[in-house]
């Protein structure tokens, strides 16, 4: 082990509880002073590499170096006194506190027992922020100020508190382009004054752009470690992507029929208010799986919701069947033929202390088939209907009456796929639809969405899912800040050519019918 | 009926048994007999026809306002504007019945309307603050409270008053009036209003898609939008009716008790917030209301005469605060696991 090696990690594996394997004995290494780029798609296992290396989660087993020295790191802060410093995708800051409280959190100078020492404080920090080029008004409130300036409080928080190495998990998710180029300036400036940084991301041009080194992560493997200034784009790419076997499943040739989703020059908030769909445009047929990949965060659950009627559009249109199905609300949607997968059961899909039975008819409970005469609700009905959907489904439950806590993660996924499945829908909306359940459910719902496809259904599938996107779907896209980088068939598309999709660059020409 | 409401009935009882044994040492500290403490709340609230039918007459406002809480719990929302809202209600009945002419039935009927669009106007104000303006919905109900009482205060001393005695309104009509059960006793046909009213609200919550949505919107308020539910709206007819049934408390202590108000109010003050307790203790639920409104009431009036009741051979009894203190612990106890279930909710 070279003595320039400030962290050295080796044969890192992580088993949580549940049985997932995140890391498979991952070797990763960086010298000290430079800025070492960490890539990889959803779930290869970065974050939780570098949770490990600030001792926010011990690893299942492997070994840990710093400056060639074994090291146990229990906590972020027995981390934070080795001089590790993270800076997590979610800020963790006090909204009501100003940016200087703020950045002395943890190590406040004191000049009495009981009063803290603002005044050397602030002196620090200024120092800080000269060296550094991280400017920060510090008596500004941080609930007031920007996204791009709380992070900046962030990493001045890491500096502040001695921070050597310092890790920064997707930067530049929530920044604006050229708050992006700022970012980057800084990091050039603490590269300068002899820090050492470690830079998470997806994103390929950043790679390029920041990084001296790159490790790129695949499913909890180390692919490879590269120079970033001899490394092409398309071998990234390929790297971050690339498949170990395709899964093959068995599907007819489609048989297509009318298009009953046309979206149009849609545009849609998130909830900060920034534009996280931005003028896209497609449709889908009846008889065709359309998959939506991308890495997530890139838009993908805002379009859904927009589609479906849980979040306001801002511009454009969606067209359902042949009616302007805009901003429309949700029971209207059902009606017109529309079927929704949610992509969080728990938050959208299932209302865990209602009955199986309750549960069966969210979002059909007005219709009229449930009422009797004078308003009230058939309860023979509502349960021939839930029993219908628990058999059909293979549901498995002890009795319609039991709350849908109590069921496992796949058979909740079973009931809301068996409630949206028989509304009869003529488009089906499948949102990560396969989700942390086990390998049995997925199967299951896989086959389910292909057979749906084979009766004439148009599916819209979005997942973060590449393998499932890939093998399901007719046609698919990628989904990269709000657009598309390209429309594919993903029995042509090359490995490189989706991990470039993914990481931002758009190829050319798009796969029509 | 399912296991679930077994169980529920089971731990209920349970935690009534465990507040009953803990006021009993209480009761054995202070150096009297727990027995004939029991006893003797046992025989206040029931030993005659005269205290049955008195417990009976204040489990009835006890069980609208209880119902009141339960309705906007359902919905997830925090109404500690029952008191408030039932003073409304007592100024309408008071209005109407006293200064109106109608014929019988229809003279009540429209006291019963116009009390629950009050309190209905009152609550639903504080779910519109709540879903429009983000007001939490605890602080405006307080405020609202207030609001109710002053303006209630205001109208019986200078409009509304008996130039005839001190501090009372005029009397209603006896058209306007709700007939005694039993003559010379204070149950009046509030009692079987109420409880046709548990019974209603019942299945206005469990058989209808109204109520459906407005549980959905309790429980998961993201699921029942995604379920095409208009979860402010709902939020909002909640916060109505149970202002409404809330303001019916009032109204039917002044139609069925006092016949008029006193100006201050004070005929009527507390059942808005024992109606919290009483929905505690009864999960919530319309029908477990019932029971859990009589043992209230039966703690309430029982109380009173357990100092009566122990004094022996010359030895003072149960001061009428220690019973109170033992009453305060029993209501925690039953009131207990639905707490703990609203907490585990909140988190």
């Amino acid at each position: 082990m070279s003595p320039e090696q400030i962290v050295h990690m080796k044969g890192i594996r992580k088993i949580y509880p549940d049985g997932t394997i995140a890391l498979r004995g991952v070797d990763f290494s960086v010298k000290e002073g430079e800025i070492h780029g960490l890539l990889g798609e959803n779930g290869a296992g970065k974050t939780t590499l570098m949770n490990i290396l600030y001792g926010l989660i011990p690893p299942t087993s492997g070994e840990i170096y710093l400056r060639g020295e074994k090291v146990e790191i229990n906590s972020p802060r027995e981390a934070m006194e080795m001089g590790i410093g993270m800076v997590h995708q979610h800020f963790m800051l006090i909204p009501t506190f100003s940016a200087l409280d703020n950045i002395i959190l943890g190590r406040e100078p004191l000049s009495g027992p009981l009063t803290i020492d603002r005044r050397s404080a602030r002196k620090e920090i200024e120092a800080l922020m000269e060296e550094t080029g991280l400017k920060v008004d510090l008596d500004a409130l941080v609930e007031n100020l920007p996204v791009g300036i709380q992070q900046r409080i962030e990493i001045l928080k890491m500096l502040y508190k001695k921070a050597e190495i310092l890790i920064l998990d997707e930067p530049t998710a929530v920044l604006t382009p050229i708050e992006v180029r700022e970012l980057f300036s800084f990091l050039r400036k603490m590269k300068e004054s002899g820090k050492t940084i470690i830079f998470i991301t997806h994103k390929l041009k950043e790679v390029k752009a920041i990084a001296d080194r790159v490790t790129v992560l695949r499913r909890g493997e180390v692919i490879g470690v590269r120079d970033a200034k001899d490394v092409e784009i398309p071998e990234l790419a390929r790297m971050m992507v690339g498949r170990d076997i395709k899964m093959k499943i068995e599907k007819r040739p489609p048989s297509l029929g009318e298009e009953v989703l046309i979206v149009k020059d849609l545009w849609v908030k998130d909830d900060r208010g920034r534009d996280a769909v931005r003028g896209l445009s497609f449709s889908v047929r009846a008889g065709e799986i359309f998959g939506i990949a991308g890495v997530e965060g890139n838009g993908q659950s805002e379009l859904v919701e927009a589609i479906c009627g849980l979040r306001k559009v801002d511009r454009g249109s969606v067209i359902l069947c042949g009616v302007d199905a805009t901003s429309m609300n949700p029971i209207k949607l059902y009606s017109l033929g529309l079927g929704h997968i949610p992509e969080d059961r728990h938050k959208w899909g299932i209302i865990l202390d209602f009955s199986v039975e309750e549960n069966s008819i969210v979002g059909v409970h007005r219709n009229k088939k449930f009422l009797n005469s004078i308003g009230l609700m058939k309860g023979g009905e509502i349960c021939k209907w839930a029993d219908n959907i628990v058999k059909s489904f293979n549901v498995e439950v002890l009795s319609l009456k039991t709350p849908a806590r109590s069921l496992s993660g796949g058979n909740q996924q079973k009931l809301i796929v068996g409630r949206e499945l028989s509304k009869n829908p003529r488009v089906v909306i499948a949102s990560q639809p396969t989700r942390g359940l086990d390998v049995a459910a997925t199967e299951y719902i896989r086959d389910l969405l292909l057979r749906m496809r084979d009766e004439g259904r148009a599916i819209l599938l979005v997942s973060a899912d590449l393998d499932e996107v890939m093998s399901l779907s007719d046609r698919m896209a990628v989904m990269y800040e709000g657009r598309f980088t390209g429309i594919v068939d993903p029995e042509k598309v090359s490995e490189e050519q989706v991990g470039m999709m993914m990481g931002g660059i758009s190829i050319g020409g798009s796969y029509e019918h | 009926m399912s296991i679930k409401y077994w169980k529920q009935i089971v731990d209920s009882l349970l935690s009534l048994m465990a507040g009953f044994f803990v006021g009993g040492i209480i009761i054995w500290l202070a150096g009297f007999d727990p027995l004939l403490f029991y006893q003797g709340l046992l025989i206040g609230a029931f030993g005659n026809l005269y205290y049955f039918m008195t417990t009976l007459s204040y489990a009835a406002p006890l069980m609208l306002t209880g119902l009141s809480f339960a309705i906007a719990a359902r919905a997830s929302l925090f109404n500690v504007g029952a008191e408030g809202q039932s003073y409304l209600g007592a100024l309408a009945a008071v209005s109407i019945g006293a200064f109106l002419t109608l014929p019988n039935l229809a003279h009540q009927l429209l006291i019963i309307v116009f009390a629950f669009v009050l309190g209905g106007l009152l609550g639903g104000l504080a779910g519109w603050l709540k879903v429009s303006r983000g007001v939490n919905e605890v602080v405006s109900t307080i405020m609202l409270n207030y609001l109710s009482l002053y303006v209630s205060n205001y109208l019986f001393t200078y409009w509304l008053y008996d130039p005839m005695r001190a501090y009372k309104t005029k009397n209603i009509e006896t058209t306007a009036i709700l007939p005694f059960v039993m003559p010379g006793t204070d149950l009046s046909l509030s009692l079987f209003l109420a409880v046709l009213a548990s019974f209603f609200i019942y299945i206005l919550l469990w058989k209808t898609p109204f109520g459906y949505e407005i549980r959905a919107v309790g429980l998961n308020p993201t699921a029942a939008s995604y379920g095409g539910i208009n979860v402010r709206r709902s939020m909002v007819l909640s916060m109505f009716i149970s202002g409404g049934v809330a303001a019916l408390a009032g109204a039917f202590e002044v139609m069925g008790r006092f016949h008029c108000m006193d100006t201050e109010l004070t005929y009527i003050k507390g059942y808005g917030f024992d109606g919290i307790a009483v929905s505690l203790i009864g999960r919530n639920h319309p029908i477990a209301i019932i029971p859990a409104s009589i043992l209230f009431a039966m703690l309430k009036t029982g109380v009173q005469a357990v100092q009566r009741y122990t004094s022996v051979g010359g030895r003072t009894g149960v001061p009428l605060e220690l019973g109170l203190a033992v009453q305060g612990v029993i209501i925690v106890f039953v009131a207990l696991p639905s707490i703990i279930d609203m907490i585990r909710r909140m988190r």
